[in-house]
């Protein structure tokens, strides 16, 4: 019984630190309708700040938190002007966009300042503790608490009863009226970003102390683990967040408790996945607030796409598949060979949120499912590559969309938000389901690819499988789009409602599309099993889904082309980029931004 | 590439090494363009201090070997190109130093779905694929150009197993591990190892890379009542784990891995992690000549900061790699054959390696017992903590 007092209390305090994280990411989202992925990145550079601070310049700890919250407030004042204002009125999409690419070259420039060793951060507090339970808490823990609790109160009291609060939710729910009204929009979004950043600041220097380590890997974990809290508590509500913490954490602890440690993130993303489909406002969303999105399509703002004239897509169709016959070395071809392969999956992907408006954040997941189901059907049943491949794309459109479909009545960001969640239970079965899986040992031996008997292990073969099927699911996803389907899917996307009036059954077509996506996805993966020939649950990862979300937005959202020209880009620059060494993800993110700035449609614009 | 009388030129040692340096530059004068290896390792991402770890020990290794005069008269270089330790990356690097002809053999990658997933490249293009930090059983597997020094699990854990239960005394242990293929792997070979010497295994937890908090997963720990703590664990997870056990009240013995083996576990653990133990293969005043080398060495090269475990492997990669291409020239075939040639290349995890020509792998890593005492490691006095 005791131990149960324990796990409890342990719950609260790693709740406690996951609420300093989602308070911010709560404000912004408040405010802007953003979920903040830079958010962590600001966290860590608070917590390489406050190192700084504390083992360089010695500074007490009030000093601390205070340069820390003022640097902390500065970056995020210049994400706000530069990094987000200037994408004001373009898509909904693309802050998003900006915000990941931020948060690249932020943990890219904390690398290379203060290389990727972990570091050690120490407590300034006394280090005394108290026995609760058959545990201990010491300063540390009151003062996050503090920090939590105080900053979320603060922030409720400022909302509710000063000027500049009345201002910032007035922009919350209707941004034009606030204008008209004659609020200061940009200035209320600095205040906000300035607020949050700071917050984010001092949490990572918190965190850093609690646990006397900070190192680059901090960012994205804090994020995730941030986003889900906030959801959990409903977006955009500062206490919300606060208890939804508590709530991630208490959930947590008690699934360590009862089923082990390799379980722990399984609950917090579960329990993300069953909050969404029950409240998909939250656990405190109330009745009388307005909702979270808009209720029309202006997530994705249509745009005219390039049009590229047919002689030209045929032309470049040509030169592509008589490449391998081309002196050029091998190298080139590997990556092309990565970039169709990542070509299907951001096909696939551009289907679902483009065409019909599901932006996945989990699309690895798919690609995982293909792969494993194609690994292990050549494995342990004999069955042919080319066959097991095509079985790996039919598991993945069927688990895929089985999987999916809680999320069917979700919108804008909450179905981003839910898809990375099963991306990540996807991920976390596979490493627990060891009788099928093998867990971390992963699966190795897969048979190379291989056709009717022939094997295909030239560079130059793999070449021309992997083009040729990306080609014809092109093919395909052209016809589809051009079919009455297309037309439905995209009127869906536009306005859900209209297209419900009209009778189309919403469920019905995202089945459609999650089905046509999964299979490409899955024949993707299953491809990949066959020519890494070793595979682990870490093969295909959360940075794989962002990896495709950015081909997509980059090529134009549902276009075809696009998907397949913004996948040979993003393999290509980082390739590219590889005389800079440590300084091309730098490189790469500052081009990302660029282009989300310059071209937030996308390189060839949304279809 | 024509070898002058190999047996007479690999003796192992350093010292031998500098001979038949000395002895081939003067055959080899006309080629001035260094060897050049390919390293494929994480630079960036969340796997970058590795890869950073792995660059400090080859520069060290190649200063050594540079002025001994190079190998077989020419320069040892490598090029190190970023992976992130990702698949899609490691399979591009390899067909690159796969197609160029100047790269004589490739080291890494780092974590084992990059490293196997680029295997095949290497195996088919005929490179050799060294990877030196890849203990996944079934690396080798991947042909007869994957060669590894890692030290194997099947090695290691069950000296380990012999530390915390014979010599320390400990019968009814809790076993934390990463849940990694690695982390998976050392975890079994403990537990048999541990059974064999009449040890009760009470709890097993596997926890994720990205861990931070374990509390929860401690008071699990507690309630198994075990008399001591395995980690199976990096030293920054190690630290976090050590540090939080302490502070929930935990006082049993805590009996570590190599690979918390470094300076950082010290510093990240600060007094949690004073009389921890720690199975490692070399320690500070281990008097082998080889290692009073590389301590001092390092210490010089980066002001007076101490080597750790993943320093020394890439230290001791680099020195075997010098001892191949010394053999096998800069033909990538004789260079896997040199493989089974190279006899007792001085090393600071082996002592002296030597090839398992079957596994392809060495064994018989060194074994060194030591203990943190007032923050620093130390050699276990055999004084209970």
């Amino acid at each position: 019984m005791s131990s149960w007092l324990d796990y409890t209390i342990n719950g609260l305090i790693v709740g406690n630190v996951y609420a300093l994280v989602a308070v911010g990411l709560a404000l912004i989202f408040g405010v802007s309708r953003l979920i903040n992925f830079a958010q962590g990145s600001i966290y860590l550079v608070g917590a390489y700040i406050g190192w700084v601070a504390v083992v360089q310049l010695h500074t007490p700890l009030p000093l601390t938190i205070i340069v820390v919250a003022v640097a902390a407030a500065l970056v995020g004042l210049i994400i706000e002007r530069f990094g987000l204002r200037p994408l004001q009125n373009s898509v909904r999409i693309a802050p998003l966009l900006a915000t990941i690419g931020i948060s690249f070259v932020l943990d890219q420039l904390v690398m290379l300042t203060f290389s990727p060793n972990p570091r050690a951060l120490p407590s300034q507090l006394p280090d005394v503790r108290f026995q609760i339970g058959g545990g201990t808490i010491g300063p540390l823990d009151l003062l996050i608490a503090g920090v939590g609790i105080t900053s979320a109160l603060l922030l409720f009291v400022f909302l509710r009863y000063s000027k500049l609060g009345w201002a910032i939710r007035a922009t919350a729910q209707d941004r034009d009226a606030a204008m008209q009204m004659g609020v200061d929009v940009n200035r209320v979004n600095q205040a906000v970003f300035g607020i949050a950043a700071a917050l984010g600041g001092v949490s990572g220097l918190l965190v850093g102390m609690y646990y006397n380590q900070i190192d680059t890997a901090m960012s994205l974990q804090a994020t995730l683990k941030g986003v889900v809290a906030e959801v959990v508590g409903g977006a955009g509500n500062v206490p919300g967040a606060v208890i939804g913490s508590l709530l991630l954490g208490l959930v947590e602890s008690y699934g360590v408790a009862v089923f082990g440690t390799s379980y722990r993130n399984l609950f917090a993303f579960l329990l993300l996945v069953v909050v969404l489909v029950l409240r998909p406002n939250g656990l405190f969303a109330s009745a009388r607030q307005a909702p979270p999105e808009p209720l029309t399509g202006t997530f994705i703002a249509p745009s005219r796409p390039v049009r590229i004239p047919r002689w030209a897509l045929l032309v470049a169709t040509g030169i592509f598949a008589i490449l391998p016959l081309l002196p050029v070395s091998f190298y080139v071809l590997q990556t092309l060979i990565n970039a169709w392969l990542l070509g299907m999956l951001a096909l696939s992907l551009t289907l679902v949120a483009g065409t019909i408006g599901q932006v996945s954040l989990g699309h690895a997941a798919l690609l995982a499912i293909g792969a494993y189901t194609s690994a292990l059907l050549s494995l342990t049943f004999a069955v042919p590559v080319g066959l097991a491949i095509i079985g790996g794309g039919l598991m993945s459109a069927a688990l895929g969309t089985a999987l999916i479909s809680p999320s069917f009545r979700l919108r804008g960001h909450y179905v981003s938000i839910a898809t990375l969640a099963i991306g990540e239970i996807v991920s976390l079965v596979i490493l627990n389901w060891e009788s099928v899986t093998r867990g971390p040992i992963g699966i190795s031996g897969i048979p190379p690819l291989s056709l009717a008997g022939y094997e295909l292990v030239s560079p130059i073969s793999i070449y021309c499988f992997s083009f040729i099927v990306m080609v014809v699911l092109a093919l395909l996803q052209g016809r589809l789009l051009g079919s009455h389907l297309g037309r439905s899917f995209r009127a869906i996307r536009d306005d859900d409602i209209a297209a419900r009036a009209y009778g189309l059954s919403l469920n019905r077509y995202k089945s459609l599309a999650f089905i046509f996506g999964g299979f490409a996805a899955g024949v993707s993966g299953g491809i990949a099993a066959h020519l890494y020939s070793y595979i682990n649950h870490e093969t295909f990862n959360t940075q794989q889904s962002i990896l495709a979300l950015t081909v997509v937005i980059l090529g134009g959202l549902g276009n075809v082309v696009g998907a397949i020209v913004g996948a040979v880009a993003l393999v290509g620059l980082p390739e590219v980029f590889r005389i800079a060494a440590e300084y091309r993800i730098l490189i790469y993110g500052i081009v990302l931004l660029l282009l989300v700035r310059f071209r937030p449609q996308g390189l060839l614009g949304t279809m | 590439m024509s070898n002058i009388d190999r047996r007479t030129l690999v003796k192992g040692s350093l010292a031998a090494m500098m001979a038949g340096a000395a002895f081939s530059r003067a055959a080899f004068a006309q080629s001035s363009e260094p060897i050049l290896l390919g390293v494929s390792g994480p630079l960036t991402g969340p796997n970058a201090q590795y890869g950073t770890q792995w660059k400090q020990g080859f520069d060290l290794a190649l200063d050594e070997i540079q002025a001994a005069g190079g190998v077989n008269g020419r320069k040892l270089a490598y090029s190190f190109e970023d992976s992130q330790s990702d698949p899609r990356q490691s399979v591009a690097i390899a067909q690159k130093f796969v197609s160029d002809p100047r790269i004589v053999m490739e080291l890494g990658d780092f974590s084992s779905p990059a490293s196997m997933a680029a295997s095949p490249i290497y195996q088919r293009g005929g490179l050799v694929q060294f990877g030196f930090t890849n203990s996944h059983p079934d690396f080798t597997k991947g042909g007869d150009f994957m060669w590894s020094t890692s030290v194997s699990q099947a090695d290691e854990q069950p000296l380990l197993a012999a530390y915390a239960v014979k010599r320390l005394g400990l019968k009814k242990l809790a076993v934390l591990h990463l849940n990694t293929d690695w982390g998976r792997t050392s975890r079994d070979y403990f537990v048999k190892a541990a059974k064999e010497h009449g040890a009760e295994i009470a709890v097993t937890e596997g926890y994720i890379a990205e861990e931070r908090d374990f509390r929860s997963t401690l008071v699990r720990v507690r309630d198994a009542n075990p008399d001591g703590l395995i980690l199976i664990s990096y030293y920054s997870d190690g630290a976090l784990i050590a540090r939080q056990a302490r502070q929930v009240g935990l006082k049993q013995v805590i009996c570590a891995a190599s690979s918390v083996y470094s300076p950082k576990f010290l510093e990240l653990g600060g007094e949690a992690v004073e009389d921890v133990h720690v199975g490692t293969r070399y320690f500070p005043e281990d008097p082998r000549p080889e290692v009073q080398t590389f301590i001092a060495g390092f210490k010089k090269k980066y002001n007076g900061v101490e080597p750790d475990a993943f320093n020394a492997y890439a230290y001791d990669a680099m020195n075997m790699a010098a001892a191949v291409v010394k053999i096998g020239g800069a033909d990538r075939r004789a260079i896997r054959d040199a493989f089974t040639k190279v006899k007792d290349v001085s090393s600071v995890i082996f002592g002296k390696a030597t090839f398992d020509v079957e596994s392809r792998r060495v064994k018989g890593a060194m074994n060194a017992e030591l203990v943190v005492r007032k923050g620093q490691f130390a050699l276990w006095d055999g004084k209970p903590t």
